[in-house]
């Protein structure tokens, strides 16, 4: 359990600790094995139990825990090894990521509803007394009596419960568009105010009923939606958490150790593989690199960075492998900066703000209309303008409409989110339900290279070891597929040799120097091409050669992927046209493609092959879909319509990619597009019946059929309908119901 | 009709009380969790909870 001593380090606790006014410290942690609510009740006990501990709140579909407790009392590291120790190890989150507004946003949303509730009802009861007419007649100032009630009833559902919806209007009106906000609170203000003067008057109709019914209805539709997105919001988290930035950091005995960004201290030194995320500010050590700052900056054009010169945290190494000596961390602004990658995925949850113009413009005929009907009924009939008016206003509202969309995706999002694919732009989806080719990488995405011992093939008479040894020494530098899988064969090595000046050629190999010896380490002509031998007879072997020719020989085996075959078929069922393109021999791609029953298949490709073979699919009027991983993709996932990288690659695949596949597991991606076909269907139905209804509803509004009360239900019902079956999205057989998540949990806190 | 004057404090009276507790309960994270508390009786009884040593729960994976 020493791992958590270093947290006793004061800058790094100031990292992730929050100081409450008394005195208590606050902490997020990430906790990975929560799986039944037993399990959470348990851990809750435990950790209440430790000496100071205030308050334990766990969230389970987010997989956080917060707590609130006395560091003096139980110092940090002995709050984590009391995690580990109830066999529910926790990891420590920035401190910016303790977050209150949603729980915040969730109680008032309910204490509105609620007071709407309580007084809709009561004004009912008064104004069904003055409907049924038993005191019309029996006793005139009983009437008035049950009207002024009605009124002091209906103050606090327009000035308490109603306060989002004149919230919404003033933000509305300031950004200068029309929304969904503006309808309803001119209706309730309207009816309202013609209400409580008609009470003053102690005559003319009065809408108090109407009025508190409408808006207890609406807010009954936002509540649930409310609830659906902070559900979905809290998976996202979970599985954004899921992937922390990880360095490498080089130990006093130059070995290296995987430790979260956010432990990172000044001075200490770091290891950065090619294609791997600069974990924190720092001076570059090595010599230059070429480095990509657009999640930073947005400058799309990589950046030359000389020895001594700073790198940024947050900025991709696309050259070479870097030694950087740690300057600062713990800063908020680099923590920030290192959450690029989750800040993009948290805003295309809030990206998805329906199309606002045409809300605007539905909005805009709805008010013309309304004074349309007003103003015919002022010719006709003055005495029924007003209630037709605000019939018409209420009935056309178009709060289905636009709650259609936001419901739908968030859910969408949120289901998507328990299965490991994490979205990152909010329109992905929907290109991605209209995509008809797909071009898939092979190495590292369709197949999963593997080693085994007995394919190593010296060549020199060097023992397998000696030769995986050497191999391993350039392969750590590089983050490409075939790479891993020889360092990942070479783990057990006693001691790893450490390489010089390495050099990453994308597509063909890495150079660099070990053991005082140029290597050279890849494809067979670009390893043996100093040497001008001719090449073996196996050529599609990765090869390890020095300038006089080769040393070893590794045949790596490849497996198709988990899930590879069922998303093909899914694909083909669906009529896409599917290709796959790869840097590698023409054998071992045919191979693979025969397995997959792929016809379309391309060796030998470069990265501008591959993104030109996509461009001329695109200029065809096809929608494409690119899959791939590892850094040789990064412009083919920025090219196309819609991609997605497997999460398990390359930081730089991730963030060119519009889905991230977080489990490695291709057969996701399949589920996400029957998702997004269930999201389109959905939310244009969802839209179709609005427009109906409004349509249907209007003509019988504006001649006066509609009187207001019957309007509000309509329009109430007509949004949380919609609402709940935006839900239904993620629900039916489209996918499997086995990986379905389990019940909505929620967070929970308790007192100690 | 004299009995309204009584019946109308009184109905309003039952529903300010109401909103109170439900503000106290909203206040008291009492709607947070609705899932988990639902499997609290099934807890065993004998389970190790104020501050007992470290030992692994038949429950918990490793």
């Amino acid at each position: 359990m020493n791992g958590y001593a270093a947290w006793a380090h004061p800058q790094l606790a100031a990292q992730v600790l929050r100081p409450r006014r008394d005195g208590c410290s606050e902490i997020a942690l990430r906790v990975e094995s929560l799986h039944d609510a037993r399990q959470v009740l348990w851990l809750e006990q435990r950790i209440r139990a430790l000496p100071g501990v205030r308050r334990v709140a766990i969230d389970r579909p987010a997989q956080r825990v917060r707590v609130v407790w006395d560091a003096q009392r139980t110092p940090l590291p002995a709050l984590l090894e009391s995690f580990a120790a109830a066999d529910c190890p926790a990891q420590p989150l920035p401190r910016d990521s303790i977050d209150d507004a949603r729980a915040r946003e969730q109680h008032q949303a309910l204490k509105h509803l609620l007071v709407a509730g309580m007084c809709s009802m009561q004004v009912m009861t008064y104004a069904f007394v003055i409907y049924v007419g038993v005191v019309d007649f029996v006793d005139f100032s009983t009437r008035s009596l049950f009207r002024w009630l009605g009124l002091l009833t209906t103050l606090p559902v327009v000035f308490y419960s109603a306060q989002p919806f004149f919230a919404g209007a003033v933000r509305e009106l300031r950004g200068r568009r029309l929304g969904i906000n503006l309808p309803v609170a001119l209706a309730v203000l309207l009816v309202f105010l013609a209400s409580g003067f008609n009470t003053l008057r102690g005559s003319g109709e009065i809408y108090f009923d109407s009025v508190t019914m409408f808006v207890f209805l609406l807010l009954a539709g936002r509540y649930v939606e409310l609830r659906s997105r902070h559900r979905s919001g809290a998976l996202g988290d979970a599985a954004i958490d899921a992937a922390p930035l990880l360095a490498q950091r080089r130990r006093a005995d130059g070995e290296l150790e995987t430790v979260p960004a956010i432990a990172l201290l000044p001075g200490d030194r770091v290891h950065i593989a090619e294609g791997g995320t600069v974990p924190a500010d720092g001076v570059l050590e090595s010599a230059g690199a070429q480095v990509d700052e657009a999640l930073l900056s947005g400058e799309s054009r990589p950046v030359r960075r000389a020895r001594g010169q700073r790198l940024v945290a947050g900025s991709v190494l696309l050259s070479g492998p870097a030694e950087l000596r740690v300057e600062h961390s713990g800063a908020t602004t680099v923590a920030a900066r290192l959450g690029a990658l989750a800040t993009r995925a948290r805003q295309a949850r809030s990206l998805i703000a329906p199309s606002d113009r045409e809300i605007g413009r539905f909005v805009a005929r709805v008010l013309v209309l309304t004074a349309l009907t007003a103003l015919g009924w002022l010719l006709v009939d003055p005495s029924r303008a007003f209630e037709a008016a605000v019939a018409v206003l209420v009935v056309a509202c178009p709060c289905s409409f636009a709650l259609a969309r936001p419901a739908a995706l968030t859910r969408a999002l949120g289901v998507l989110a328990a299965r490991g694919v994490l979205v990152t732009d909010g329109k992905a989806l929907d290109t991605l339900a209209r995509v008809d080719y797909a071009l898939f990488d092979k190495t590292g995405t369709l197949g999963v290279p593997q080693l085994d011992r007995r394919a190593i093939e010296p060549l020199r008479g060097d023992t397998p070891e000696h030769v995986l040894q050497l191999a391993d020494a350039l392969a750590h530098e590089s983050s490409h597929p075939l790479a891993r899988a020889l360092a990942d064969a070479a783990r057990q090595q006693a001691l790893p040799l450490q390489a010089r000046s390495v050099r990453v050629h994308a597509g063909a190999g890495i150079s660099g120097e070990v053991d005082g010896r140029m290597l050279r380490l890849g494809r067979a002509d670009f390893a043996l091409a100093p040497a001008g031998h001719p090449l073996p007879a196996d050529a599609d072997a990765l090869v390890l050669a020095d300038a006089d020719g080769a040393i070893a020989a590794f045949h790596l085996a490849e497996q198709p992927r988990a899930g590879a075959r069922r998303l093909l078929d899914t694909l083909r069922a669906d009529g896409i046209a599917i290709a796959i393109a790869s840097g590698d021999h023409e054998s071992r791609v045919g191979a693979l493609a025969d397995r997959l029953d792929v016809a379309d298949r391309y060796a030998r490709q470069s990265p501008d092959d591959k993104l030109a073979r996509l461009q001329a699919a695109h200029a065809e009027g096809r929608i494409t879909l690119a899959v791939g991983d590892g850094s040789n993709d990064a412009p083919l996932l920025a090219g196309a319509d819609v991609s997605a990288a497997l999460a398990s690659g390359t930081e730089l695949a991730q963030s060119h990619a519009d889905l991230l596949l977080l489990d490695g597991h291709l057969g996701s991606l399949a589920d996400a597009r029957a998702i997004a076909r269930q999201l389109r269907q959905v939310t244009r139905r969802g839209r179709r019946w609005s427009l109906w209804y409004n349509l249907a509803a209007v003509p019988f509004a504006a001649f006066g059929l509609v009187t207001p009360w019957l309007a509000a239900i309509g329009m109430s019902l007509s949004s949380l309908l919609v609402v709940l079956y935006a839900l239904r999205v993620g629900n039916t057989g489209a996918v499997a119901p086995a990986d379905v998540p389990g019940p909505p949990l929620r967070p929970r806190e308790l007192h100690a | 009709m004299n009995i309204l004057l009584v019946l109308i404090p009184v109905t309003s009276l039952i529903v300010g009380v109401g909103v109170w507790l439900f503000f106290w309960a909203v206040n008291h994270q009492q709607f947070d969790d609705l899932d988990s508390p639902a499997s609290l009786p099934l807890l065993d009884d004998d389970q190790p909870v104020p501050a007992s040593p470290a030992e692994p729960h038949p429950t918990d994976p490793p």
